[in-house]
C-alpha cells in the first residue's frame, strides 16, 4: 500500500525559454512531461514581434527595403529579392540580365551562409562544439565578398527595385571562385566530423519523424519538406527569375527525420556552389540596374511573389492603392512559421532532449516568425 | 564492440581534423591593438563631406537625404532667404535611429553625406549620438570621395523636391525662429506613422 502511494506520478509543466539557447531567439515551450516524456507541446511566439508589416505600410517601397533586411536576418538578401519581385512584377519593371545574374549570386551565396549557421549551430545544441567554429569560419568568407560589394555583413540593402544597387568590385569574381572552388572539400570535412558519428547518429535517426502527408497538410515546405521525401523546390517547380538556366539537382531524404534533414542541407549547400560557379561563368555584361524613381507609385493591383528561401517558401504579398508611394498592406511569409505549428505533432512522445534536436534540425528562426 | 571500435575511430577522425589547424596562426585579431581593414564600401557612421579646396560643406540643402532616410535620423534645419534659396543652418543626424542603410548618400548629387568607413563611435550618453553640423564636417575631413559630376536634368522630375518643400518649409522655419534649432521632427505628418518608439533625446 504505501509502496503504490510512493510510486504515484504525475504530469508536470515545463517551461521552456523564452531564453533557451536551443530556441535560437526568443520562443518558449510550455511542455507537459509525464517524467522525461514530453506528452504535449505549445509554443508561445511574440517575443520578437516587431511590427514589419506595419512599417512597411508607411515606408515608401524602396524605403521598405532596410526594413526588410530585419524580417530574416540569416538570409537577408532572399528577403529583399522576393520583394523587389513582388513590386517588380506589380509595377511590369525588367530588371537587366546582369542585375539578375548578381542577384542570384548574392542569393545563393546567402543561402549557403545560412546553412552554414544551422550546421554550427545545430551541432552545437547537440554537444559538438567544433562543427560551429568551423562552419562560422567558412560563413565569414562570404561575408567577406557581400561587404566588399555592399558595404554590410548583415543587413545587406543590396538587392533593389529594378536592379541592384552597385556593381561588384574587381576582386569579387576571382574572391568567389577561389572560395567555391575550396568550399566542397570544406563540406568534405564537415561531413567527416558528423556522419558517422556515434553520437550524432544516436541523436538524429529516427528522432522527429515528420511525414510527408503531415509536412504538406501543415504547409512545411524548404529543406525540411525535401527531407520527408517530397521532391519540392520552387527554383524549379515555379521557377523564378532565370533559374531555369542553371543545372542542379534538389536533394531529397528518405524517412523524415532529424539526419535526413542534415544530410539534405548539406547537400543543398553542394548544390547552390554548382548555381553560383555557372552564374559566374555566364554572367554577362551591362547595366545593373532598371531606371526606377525613388518615388515611384506603382499601379493599383495587389500581387504575390514567392522564392525559395533557405528555410522554405518565402512569400511577400503586396496591395498597392495605386495614388501612393506606400503600400497598402505588406504580408510576409516565411518558413519557420510553418514549421514551428508542425513541431507539437512531432515532438510528441519524445523525449525533452529529442525536442531540442527536433527544433534545431527544423532550422526556425524567431523573427521570421515573429515578424 | 563494433560500436566501440566506431566510436574510437570517429574520435580519431575529429582529432585529426583538429590537429590540421594546430600548426598555423590564428584568425583573429587583437582589437583594440590591431585594427581591421575596413573595404572602401563599409558603411559606417554618416558624415558630411567638404569641398577639398575651399573646405566648405557640398551640402546645398536640398533635403533629398532627408527625404530617402527610412529611419527619419536626418533633420535638416534651414532658412530661407527673400529670393527663396535655402540656406543651411543645422544638419542633425542621430546616429541611434541610424540604420545604415547608405540611401542618404544615394539619394545625394552633390556628393554631400556619405557613410564613411569609421565604426568606433560609442558615448556614454544617448545624447552624444545625436551629431550636429560641425561634429559631422569635422570627422568627414578626412574621408576620401570622388566628387560626381551633377546629374543631368533628366533625372530631376523624379526628385521630390516641390512636395518635400511644401509640408516642412513653414514648421522649419518657425522652429528656427523660436529656437533655432531642431527640437520636434520636421514633418508632423511622418511623426506618428512612424511606429518605433519616440525619440528620447528630442523631448526633452
Amino acid at each position: 500500500m504505501t509502496a503504490s502511494k510512493a510510486l504515484r506520478t504525475e504530469e508536470f509543466l515545463v517551461n521552456m525559454g523564452p531564453h533557451h539557447p536551443s530556441t535560437h531567439g526568443v520562443c518558449r515551450f510550455l511542455l507537459t512531461m509525464d517524467g522525461e516524456v514530453v506528452i504535449k507541446a505549445v509554443p508561445y511566439i511574440g517575443y520578437l514581434h516587431r511590427a514589419l508589416e506595419k512599417i512597411c505600410e508607411n515606408r515608401t517601397y524602396p524605403q521598405c527595403l532596410p526594413v526588410l533586411d530585419r524580417f530574416e536576418y540569416c538570409t537577408s538578401m532572399s528577403c529583399e529579392y522576393a520583394f523587389c519581385l513582388a513590386v517588380e512584377k506589380l509595377a511590369g519593371i525588367q530588371a537587366p540580365e546582369r542585375a539578375e545574374y548578381l542577384r542570384i549570386i548574392m542569393v545563393e551565396l546567402n543561402r549557403i551562409a545560412s546553412h552554414l549557421i544551422w550546421f554550427g549551430t545545430t551541432a552545437l545544441d547537440l554537444g559538438a562544439i567544433t562543427p560551429f567554429l568551423y562552419g562560422f569560419r567558412e560563413r565569414e568568407d562570404i561575408l567577406d565578398l557581400f561587404e566588399m560589394t555592399c558595404g554590410q555583413r548583415l543587413t545587406y540593402n543590396y538587392i533593389r527595385i529594378g536592379g541592384v544597387s552597385r556593381d561588384i568590385p574587381s576582386q569579387f569574381i576571382p574572391k568567389a571562385k577561389e572560395f567555391i572552388d575550396k568550399f566542397p572539400s570544406k563540406i568534405d570535412d564537415y561531413v567527416k566530423l558528423l556522419n558517422e558519428n556515434p553520437i550524432w547518429v544516436v541523436r538524429n535517426r529516427n528522432v522527429g519523424i515528420l511525414p510527408p502527408e503531415l509536412a504538406l497538410s501543415y504547409g512545411v515546405s524548404g529543406p525540411v519538406l525535401r527531407g520527408s521525401g517530397v521532391k519540392f523546390d520552387l527554383r524549379k517547380d515555379d521557377p523564378y527569375s532565370i533559374y531555369d538556366r542553371f543545372e542542379f539537382d534538389i536533394p531529397t531524404g528518405k524517412y523524415g527525420d532529424c539526419y535526413d534533414r542534415y544530410l539534405v542541407r548539406m547537400a543543398e549547400m553542394l548544390q547552390s556552389t554548382r548555381i553560383v560557379k555557372q552564374a559566374l561563368e555566364q554572367l554577362p555584361e551591362g547595366d545593373i540596374k532598371a531606371k526606377v524613381s525613388p518615388q515611384f507609385k506603382p499601379p493599383k493591383g495587389e500581387v504575390y511573389s514567392r522564392i525559395e528561401n533557405s528555410r522554405g517558401e518565402m512569400g511577400i504579398y503586396i496591395q498597392s492603392p495605386g495614388d501612393s508611394k506606400k503600400p497598402l498592406r505588406v504580408k510576409m511569409r516565411g518558413g519557420s512559421y510553418n514549421h514551428l505549428q508542425v513541431m507539437p505533432e512531432i515532438v510528441k512522445g519524445g523525449k525533452i532532449a529529442d525536442l531540442v534536436a527536433v527544433m534545431a534540425s527544423m532550422d526556425i528562426i524567431m523573427p521570421e516568425v515573429d515578424r | 564492440m563494433k560500436k566501440l571500435i566506431n566510436g574510437i575511430k570517429n574520435l580519431v577522425i575529429g582529432l585529426l581534423t583538429t590537429g590540421k589547424h594546430l600548426g598555423r596562426h590564428a584568425i583573429t585579431i587583437q582589437y583594440p591593438t590591431q585594427k581591421w581593414e575596413m573595404p572602401e564600401r563599409s558603411r559606417g557612421i554618416v558624415v558630411l563631406l567638404s569641398d577639398k579646396e575651399t573646405g566648405e560643406l557640398n551640402c546645398t540643402t536640398c533635403l533629398l537625404c532627408e527625404k530617402a532616410c527610412p529611419s527619419s535620423a536626418i533633420k535638416i534645419v534651414y532658412e530661407k532667404d527673400e529670393k527663396g534659396k535655402r540656406h543651411l543652418k543645422d544638419f542633425i543626424v542621430d546616429h541611434g535611429l541610424c540604420c545604415f542603410c547608405g540611401l542618404c548618400e544615394e539619394a545625394c548629387n552633390f556628393s554631400a553625406i556619405k557613410l564613411a568607413t569609421k565604426y568606433e563611435f560609442s558615448t556614454y550618453t544617448k545624447d552624444d549620438l545625436l551629431w550636429h553640423t560641425n561634429k559631422l564636417q569635422e570627422v568627414g575631413r578626412d574621408v576620401p570621395y570622388e566628387k560626381v559630376e551633377r546629374k543631368k536634368p533628366e533625372a530631376k522630375p523624379a526628385a521630390p523636391q516641390p512636395t518635400t518643400a511644401t509640408p516642412s518649409k513653414p514648421i522649419a522655419e518657425k522652429q528656427s525662429a523660436k529656437t533655432g534649432e531642431a527640437i520636434s521632427p520636421a514633418e508632423p505628418e511622418k511623426n506618428p506613422e512612424l511606429g518605433e518608439g519616440a525619440k528620447p533625446q528630442e523631448d526633452k
